[in-house]
C-alpha cells in the first residue's frame, strides 16, 4: 500500500457514537453490576476492552479492507479450527472450553466468527456478481456460511446461528434473490423446522444432535409453558423495571430493580431494562438513537462504497448491529422470545465488544475508500 | 450495488425503521399502560423491608460464677427433593456423619410425608463440627463431579440457627427448665424470667436500596441471670439422692437446700433429671409435668414433719410451754374419730419434748384441739400452708389446707392436720414455714435469683420475707427442742461436730382413699447450726422398700447431705466457730 489513507474520509460521527455508546454501556454496568463483589472486576475488564476496541478501530481503518478479502480462506479456515475445538467434537479432542484465553482476555471465537461471515460473503458476492441468481448462487453462498455456522450450531448456539442467517438472508435480498426463492427457502426452513419440532414432541432422536440440543430447538420454538418460569421471571423483572423508570428514570443507581439484583443478567442481556429503570424513557430513546446512528452511519458507508464488497462488508456489519441490538431490545421490552444476544456496545463482554469495534474498523475502512468523487 | 436492486435496500431499510419504530412505541406503551403504575408500586414494595431482630438470649449462672445456660450455633441439616440427588449417597453420607439410620433415611427421602414436597429436614440441632464435616463432604464432591454436573451432595442444604445450650447436661435440670425450637422457656427458670432473659425484640424497616444503607441498631442481649444455686452443692445433692434411692429402694426423691436466713435455694435435687440439650425427650422422662421439679409442684401429705408447725403454734400461742405434761393413752377421740399412735401404743406421761422426739400423733391432736381450730388454721394460714410461696421457678402448686367452713372439712381434721394428715403441702412451702423456726421467727420467701446483669450492671435480687408467724423465743424454744430430741434419741440424723434441729416424718400414702400401711412418704426437715442457721434440708423420699420409717431413711440422708454441705459452704464446726465468736 503506497496510497497515503485518506483520513479524512473517516467517519468521526460513527466513531463517536461507538464511544459515546461504549462509554455509556461501562458506566452501566458499573450500575447493574450493584455492589456485586464477584462482578466487580468486570467494569475494568469492560474499559480494557473498549480500549482495545478503539486501537483496533484505527488499526483496520488503516489497512485497506481489500487486503483481508485477499486471504479470505486463511480467516474462513482459521476461525473454523476455533469453532471446531470449541464445539461438541473439540471438547472432546482437546477438552476446551467455551472461549480462549489470550493472556488474561477470554475471547470466544464465536463473535469473532461473525465478523468473518461477512467478510466471507461479502468476497462471495462480489465474485459471483455477474453470476445469473439462480439456486445454485444462493446454495453454494449458503455452503459458505454454513461451513462457519454448522459449528455455532452445534455448541449449540442457536441466538448466534439465527444472527448468520439473518446476515445471509439480508444479502441474499440485497443482492437480487429471486422473489420465488424466497417462498421455497421459507417453505423447507419452515418444513425441516417443523419435522425437528414434531419429532422432538414425539420422543424420537434426530442422529447427530444432542438431546439438549433437539429440546432447545424445540423450546425456541414451543417454549413450554410449565418449565420457563426462569425466563418469565426475567422478563417480568425487566418490564417492572422498565416501566417503574417512568420519563426520566429513578437516577443512575437508584433503581430498586437493578440495585436489589431483581433483575438478572443484568450486565448482560438486560441492561437495556436497568437503563430504562435508572434513565427513564430518555435514557432508553438515547440508547436507541444511537444504535440507529451506528447504524445509519455504517449503511452510508456501504451506499458510497467503491465496490460490492466494501458495500456488503459495511452493509453486513450494519445488519449485525442492528439486528442484535432490535432482538436484545425486543427481549427486554417481551416482543421477542428470550435469547441471550447481548445490546451492541452496551452489554457486557470483552469479545462482543472488541469484534463490533473490529467490524466498525472494517466499516471505516470501506468508508476512508469510497469512491472518488473529489478531485 | 446494481441500480436495479435499489428498491431492495429501500424496502429493507423500511423494515428496519418500522422495527425500531415498534420498538419505541412499546417502550411509550409500557410507560402509559395501566400497568406502569403498578410496576411502580411493585417496585417501590421492594424498596424496604421489615426484619425482627431477636437479642442473644441471656445466660445463667450459679452463685459462684459456672455457667449452667448459654448459647450455641447449631444446623438443620434438609435435602432439596427438586434438585437433581444421588438418593444412597446423601443418605449414607448422613447417616454415617450424624449417626442415623441409612434405612429410614432412604426411605424418608423416598416417601416424603406431603407429596410435592420442596423440602425435608433430615435432622435439626446437628453440633457445628458434625454440619461443618457435612460440608466438607459435599464440597469435595462437588470439586471431584464433571464439569456442569452437581455433587452427589448438591441437594443437602444447612440452616443455622441457634439454640439453647447447657454444659452441665442434667445437672440442676428441674431448676433450670429449658427453652424451646421457638426460643420460648419452659419450666423453672428459663419459663419464669423467659421474657428478662429473652429480651426486647426490635423491629426495623430497612431500606434495600445499598445507597440508603442505615445502622442497623444495636441489640442488647437479654439478661443475664446470676442464681443462688450453688453447682457443687447442687451435684453432691443429686449424687446424694441417687445413691439414697439406690439404698433404700425408693422410688421417687427430692432434696432441696435453702438458706433459712435470706431464703436462697442452694441445690434442688429431684430423682427425675433430663439433659437439658435433648429437651425433645421431655415427654419420654415425665409423665406429669409435676415431676418436672417435684420440689415446688408436687403436693403430698408430709404427715409428721408437720408437727413442727404446731408445735410452734401451740407454744407461740402459750397453749402449751415447753414443760407442759401430757399423759399419753394412746388415743384420742377427735369429731367423734379415734386418732392413734404411729405405733399403736400408749407412751404415757411426755414433756412437749418428749412428744416431738417420739412423735406422738395423740399428744399432737390433743395440742391442736386445745388451741382450737380458729388458733390452729391461723397459724398454719401464716404458715403459708395453702399458698404459693412465691418462688421465682415456674410451676408451683399451692397445695391444700382445709379449714374450717370448707365443704370437705370435718371436726377429725383438726386433729389429723396437726400430725400432716389431710393437708397437702409442698416441700417449698415446708421450708418455707418451717424457716420461721429456724430464723427466730421470720419466715423468708424462697428464691433462686441471686442478680440479674443487664447492660454491664449488675442487680442484686434483695432477700424477701413472708411475715413473722411466730415470736422469736417461740422459734428459738423450738430448735432447742427439736435438736434435744435429736440427741436425746442419738437420731441418725446427727451431724458430728454441728448442733442440728430437725423432725422425721413418715406418711402413709392415701391409695384409694385409704391409708396404706406399706407405702410411705418419708422426710426429713433440719437445719443447723441450730444457734445460727446456714442451711436448711428436705429430704423426701417416696416409697421406700428398704424401712418404711423416715428415722431410718430420710434422717441418714439428711445427715449425709448435711455432712457434705458443711464442707463445700465452709462452715467451721460449732466447737471452733463459737470458741471463736466468744474470743
Amino acid at each position: 500500500m503506497t496510497r497515503t489513507t485518506p483520513w479524512r474520509n473517516f467517519d468521526f460521527l460513527l466513531l463517536g457514537a461507538i464511544v459515546l455508546a461504549s462509554a455509556f454501556g461501562t458506566a452501566m454496568i458499573r450500575s447493574a453490576i450493584a455492589e456485586n463483589e464477584v462482578l466487580l472486576p468486570l467494569i475494568n475488564r469492560q474499559i480494557y476492552f473498549a480500549l482495545l476496541g478503539l486501537v483496533v478501530i484505527f488499526l483496520f481503518a488503516a489497512i485497506d479492507y481489500r487486503y483481508w478479502l485477499s486471504i479470505y480462506l486463511f480467516l474462513y479456515f482459521g476461525i473454523m479450527m476455533f469453532l471446531i475445538s470449541l464445539s461438541s467434537l473439540g471438547q472432546v479432542a482437546f477438552g476446551a472450553q467455551r472461549w480462549f484465553q489470550v493472556g488474561v482476555l477470554f475471547l470466544q471465537p464465536t463473535e469473532f466468527a461473525k465478523i468473518v461471515v461477512i467478510l466471507i460473503l461479502a468476497k462471495y458476492f462480489e465474485a459471483t456478481q455477474y453470476q445469473p441468481r439462480d439456486l445454485k448462487w444462493v446454495l453454494k453462498g449458503f455452503i459458505w456460511t454454513f461451513g462457519l455456522m454448522v459449528w455455532i450450531l452445534l455448541q449449540p448456539n442457536l441466538s448466534n446461528v439465527v444472527v448468520i442467517m439473518v446476515i445471509f438472508g439480508a444479502m441474499l435480498w440485497i443482492n437480487g434473490l429471486q422473489i420465488k426463492h424466497i417462498f421455497l427457502f421459507g417453505g423447507i426452513g419452515a418444513v425441516a423446522l417443523a419435522l425437528v419440532v414434531s419429532l422432538t414432541v414425539a420422543g424420537i432422536r434426530i442422529p447427530f444432535l444432542q438431546e439438549y440440543q433437539q429440546q432447545r430447538i424445540a423450546n425456541f420454538v414451543l417454549p413450554d409453558p410449565n418449565a420457563t418460569f426462569g425466563a418469565v421471571y426475567n422478563v417480568q423483572q425487566a418490564l417492572i423495571a422498565i416501566g417503574s423508570g417512568g420519563y426520566f428514570g429513578q437516577g443512575y443507581g437508584h433503581g430498586s430493580q437493578t440495585q436489589l439484583r431483581f433483575l438478572k443478567v443484568r450486565h448482560t442481556d438486560f441492561i437495556f431494562s436497568a437503563t430504562a429503570e435508572e434513565f427513564g424513557l430518555l435514557g432508553g430513546v438515547l440508547i436507541i438513537l444511537v444504535l440507529a446512528l451506528v447504524v445509519w452511519r455504517c449503511i452510508r458507508a456501504a451506499q458510497k462504497a467503491r465496490d460490492l464488497s466494501g458495500s456488503m462488508i459495511a452493509f453486513g456489519v450494519a445488519v449485525l448491529i442492528f439486528f442484535q441490538g432490535a432482538v436484545n431490545i425486543g427481549v427486554n421490552l417481551n416482543i421477542v422470545p428470550v435469547s441471550g444476544l447481548p445490546l451492541p456496545f452496551i452489554s457486557y463482554g470483552g469479545s462482543g465488544l472488541t469484534s463490533l469495534m473490529l467490524g466498525i474498523g472494517l466499516v471505516e475502512s470501506v468508508a476512508m475508500r469510497h469512491k472518488q468523487m473529489e478531485f | 450495488m446494481r441500480q436495479q436492486y435499489a428498491w431492495r435496500s429501500k424496502l429493507l431499510a423500511g423494515a428496519l425503521a418500522f422495527f425500531a419504530l415498534m420498538i419505541v412505541s412499546q417502550m411509550f406503551r409500557i410507560q402509559m399502560s395501566v400497568e406502569a403504575a403498578e410496576f411502580r408500586v411493585q417496585a417501590k414494595s421492594y424498596s424496604s423491608e421489615t426484619k425482627t431482630f431477636y437479642p442473644d438470649r441471656g445466660e445463667i449462672y450459679d452463685r459462684n460464677g459456672s455457667l449452667l445456660a448459654g448459647n450455641q450455633i447449631v444446623f438443620e441439616v434438609g435435602v432439596n427433593l427438586n434438585m437433581h440427588k444421588d438418593i444412597n449417597v446423601i443418605a449414607s453420607t448422613v447417616s454415617t456423619v450424624l449417626g442415623l439410620d441409612y434405612n429410614q433415611l432412604l426411605y424418608d427421602i423416598t416417601n416424603p410425608p406431603v407429596p410435592n414436597l420442596s423440602y425435608l429436614v433430615l435432622a435439626d440441632f446437628v453440633d457445628e463440627p458434625k454440619a461443618k464435616r457435612l460440608m466438607e463432604i459435599r464440597q469435595k464432591m462437588d470439586e471431584q463431579a464433571p464439569d456442569g454436573v452437581a455433587g452427589a451432595l448438591n441437594a443437602l442444604e444447612f440452616k443455622s440457627h441457634p439454640m439453647r445450650s447447657y454444659p452441665e447436661e442434667s445437672l440442676g435440670s428441674n431448676i433450670l427448665g429449658f427453652v424451646n425450637r421457638e426460643g420460648r422457656g419452659y419450666f423453672g427458670v428459663e419459663e419464669k424470667y423467659n421474657d428478662i432473659l429473652a429480651g426486647n425484640p426490635v423491629r426495623v424497616t430497612i431500606p434495600t436500596d445499598p445507597n440508603q444503607a442505615i445502622n442497623i441498631p444495636r441489640i442488647p442481649d437479654g439478661s443475664t441471670l446470676i442464681l443462688t444455686i450453688d453447682r457443687d452443692l447442687q451435684a453432691a445433692a443429686e449424687q446424694t439422692l441417687d445413691d439414697a434411692l439406690a439404698l433404700y429402694g425408693a422410688q421417687n426423691g427430692i432434696i432441696m437446700i435453702i438458706d433459712p436466713r435470706n431464703g436462697e435455694t442452694l441445690a434442688v435435687a429431684a430423682s427425675k433429671r433430663m439433659d437439658l440439650n435433648k429437651f425433645w425427650d421431655y415427654g419420654v422422662v415425665y409423665e406429669n409435668a409435676s415431676d418436672f421439679n417435684p420440689a415446688i409442684s408436687k403436693p403430698y401429705e408430709p404427715g409428721s414433719v408437720i408437727k413442727i408447725l404446731t408445735m410452734a403454734a401451740a407454744l407461740d400461742s402459750q397453749t402449751a410451754v415447753r414443760s407442759t405434761r401430757y399423759l399419753d393413752t394412746g388415743a384420742i377421740l377427735v369429731g367423734g374419730v379415734e386418732i392413734r399412735n404411729w405405733d399403736n401404743n400408749a407412751w404415757g406421761d411426755q414433756d412437749m419434748t418428749g412428744c416431738l422426739q417420739h412423735s406422738l400423733n395423740v399428744c399432737m391432736a390433743w395440742l391442736s384441739t386445745q388451741m382450737g381450730p380458729e388458733t390452729f388454721y391461723g397459724y398454719m394460714n401464716n404458715f403459708g400452708l395453702g399458698h404459693l410461696t412465691a418462688v421465682d421457678m415456674a410451676g408451683e402448686a399451692a397445695g391444700r389446707l382445709k379449714v374450717p367452713g370448707d365443704a370437705d372439712w370435718y371436726p377429725v381434721d383438726l386433729g389429723t392436720n396437726a400430725f400432716g394428715q389431710g393437708v397437702a403441702v409442698t416441700p417449698i412451702q415446708l421450708l418455707t414455714a418451717t424457716s420461721a423456726v429456724a430464723n427466730h421467727g421470720r419466715m423468708v420467701t424462697p428464691h433462686v435469683l441471686y442478680a440479674m446483669v443487664r447492660d454491664g450492671r449488675q442487680y442484686n435480687a434483695p432477700a424477701q420475707y413472708a411475715g413473722t408467724p411466730i415470736r422469736a423465743e417461740t422459734a428459738d424454744t423450738l430448735s432447742d427442742m427439736l435438736a434435744y430430741s435429736l440427741e436425746l434419741e442419738s437420731s441418725n440424723a446427727l451431724v458430728p461436730g454441728y448442733r442440728v434441729a430437725g423432725k422425721t416424718g413418715t406418711a402413709q400414702i392415701p391409695v384409694d382413699g385409704y391409708y396404706d400401711e406399706t407405702q410411705t412418704n418419708a422426710s426429713f426437715i433440719g437445719w443447723g447450726p441450730v444457734d445460727d442457721p446456714r442451711f436448711m434440708i428436705y429430704v423426701w423420699l417416696e416409697r421406700p422398700s428398704a424401712s418404711i420409717w423416715g428415722s431410718q431413711t430420710a434422717a441418714p440422708v439428711f445427715s449425709e447431705m448435711a455432712k457434705q454441705t458443711v464442707v463445700i459452704m465452709d462452715i467451721p464446726p460449732d466447737r471452733i466457730r463459737l470458741s471463736l465468736a466468744s474470743k
